[in-house]
């Protein structure tokens, strides 16, 4: 399933960890899954962080239940399980499922907002109120105008690739800017690139050209 | 690349295993439930891990006591209907039923805030889907590991951890419980994965 020899930027410990323990916002969780999907290295960490989470679990101060309990869920065993627990593997190539899930269809069934020539937005419907998902199509050689951040943007790459100031990264790459990291990403000259976006607060363009837009880009949670 | 060879189909019955795999009771309940649909092994299973169940649901701060029983029966009941999906190859038992506790009880959290969303926690969660035998002895020694030297963390690492997975919290939200700078979480934190050997493998 994964093709990852070549992720290079990985989420940090301290993500991977709440990720693990299940703090992490719903929509920032997805972003981290796709990302540990496709790596093997950080699918080890996550695995090892999940078994720290069972130690814990089984070193907690036991709380009585009940027998009536214990009763209730024997009657209901005999219960039709849920067809998705037949097969959950989804290892189809392609769209990951996560994906599939949120767009409802394929990449040409969504809506897209032109933001210049060279970029386009679609914004993805998760339930996180406190979080913005959205997918950013970038034309080859596109420019994404300078912009900064009010809050932690995570950008997980899913198709071609992007540079900015401070690398080159690839399919699989997984990125946190904080408030006030000012970039703009440049999309790889030989492809479109494709990238999801988590965000906890709108962006702000600092290019004076895009100023105007500001106003517009108010946090869309669904 | 090496591969496990006749890992995750049929192994015909016998727990018996020279080969590393875990025959430990909690692993062998749970092939007897996928393979014989075996209650007793389930009551065994239930009279071990309901209560632990019940102390994660409360630890979690905001359930009622009904909405913890409603979990541990939850979780119980999807334990005996997924435990065909379970390897022992690739997971402990105890890890693979705490995954779904911990699934559970955050699509419960999002149920009672009236989320509405079209993904559930297990939908991203990890997947243990590596088949390679390096990784999953590795992964193994790496279990062996965690629970010895989990011992010997100090207390206020220990406890730590305990907030930061038993409580459900992100890192800012044990910072502030504990009225400490974040910074600090983060470091103990740090400093306890640290002593149980767990890093990022780059
Ligand atoms: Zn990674």
């Amino acid at each position: 399933m994964n093709d990852n020899a070549v992720t290079n930027f990985h989420p940090g410990l301290d993500l991977i960890t709440e990720f693990a323990a299940g703090s992490l916002p719903l929509a920032q969780s997805a972003c981290v899954s796709l990302h540990i999907n496709h790596c093997c290295h950080c699918q080890q960490t996550a695995g090892q962080l999940a078994d720290l989470g069972a130690n814990l679990f089984e070193a907690q101060e036991p709380v009585p239940v009940d027998d009536t309990l214990l009763h209730a869920v024997l009657a209901r065993l005999d219960e039709e399980k849920p067809l998705e627990y037949a097969n959950k593997k989804s290892t189809e190539k392609g769209t990951p499922a996560i994906l599939q899930r949120l767009m409802r269809g394929d990449f040409s069934d969504l809506s897209w907002k032109n933001i210049g020539a060279t970029l386009r937005i679609s914004y993805l419907k998760t339930g996180d109120p406190d979080h913005e998902v959205a997918l950013y199509h970038i034309r080859a050689g596109g420019r994404i105008p300078q912009h900064t951040h009010r809050g932690t943007e995570m950008t997980l790459v899913l198709e071609g690739g992007f540079s900015d100031a401070n690398g080159s990264y690839h399919k699989g790459d997984f990125l946190v800017r904080q408030a006030d990291d000012v970039h703009a990403p440049t999309a790889l000259q030989s492809e479109d690139c494709i990238c999801l976006a988590v965000l906890d607060a709108p962006l702000k363009f600092t290019d004076w050209k895009f100023r105007w837009m500001n106003p517009f880009l108010k946090l869309r949670t669904n | 690349m090496l591969s496990v060879k006749n890992s995750s189909d049929g192994q015909g019955g016998s727990p018996v295993d020279h080969t590393g795999k875990r025959t430990d009771e909690w692993s062998e309940c749970l092939t007897l439930i996928a393979q014989h649909e075996d209650r007793a092994a389930f009551t065994r299973l239930f009279r071990h891990f309901a209560p632990l169940m019940k102390a994660f649901a409360l630890s979690g701060s905001t359930l009622s006591a009904n909405h913890a029983d409603e979990l541990v029966q939850e979780v119980m009941l999807k334990v005996w209907q997924k435990a065909g999906a379970f390897n022992a190859d690739k997971a402990a038992a105890s890890t693979w039923i705490y995954t779904i506790a911990r699934n559970c009880r955050t699509d419960l959290y999002r149920r009672l805030q009236k989320f509405d969303t079209p993904l559930s926690a297990e939908d991203v969660s990890e997947s243990q889907d590596s088949e390679e035998a390096f990784m999953l002895l590795h992964q193994k020694r790496s279990r062996d590991r965690i629970r010895t030297l989990i011992k010997d963390l100090p207390p206020e690492q220990a406890h730590i951890l305990t907030k930061v997975y038993m409580a459900g919290k992100t890192h800012s939200e044990v910072a502030a419980d504990l009225d400490l700078p974040l910074g600090t979480v983060k470091s103990r934190v740090r400093l306890a994965l640290q002593k149980l050997e767990i890093q990022l493998e780059r």
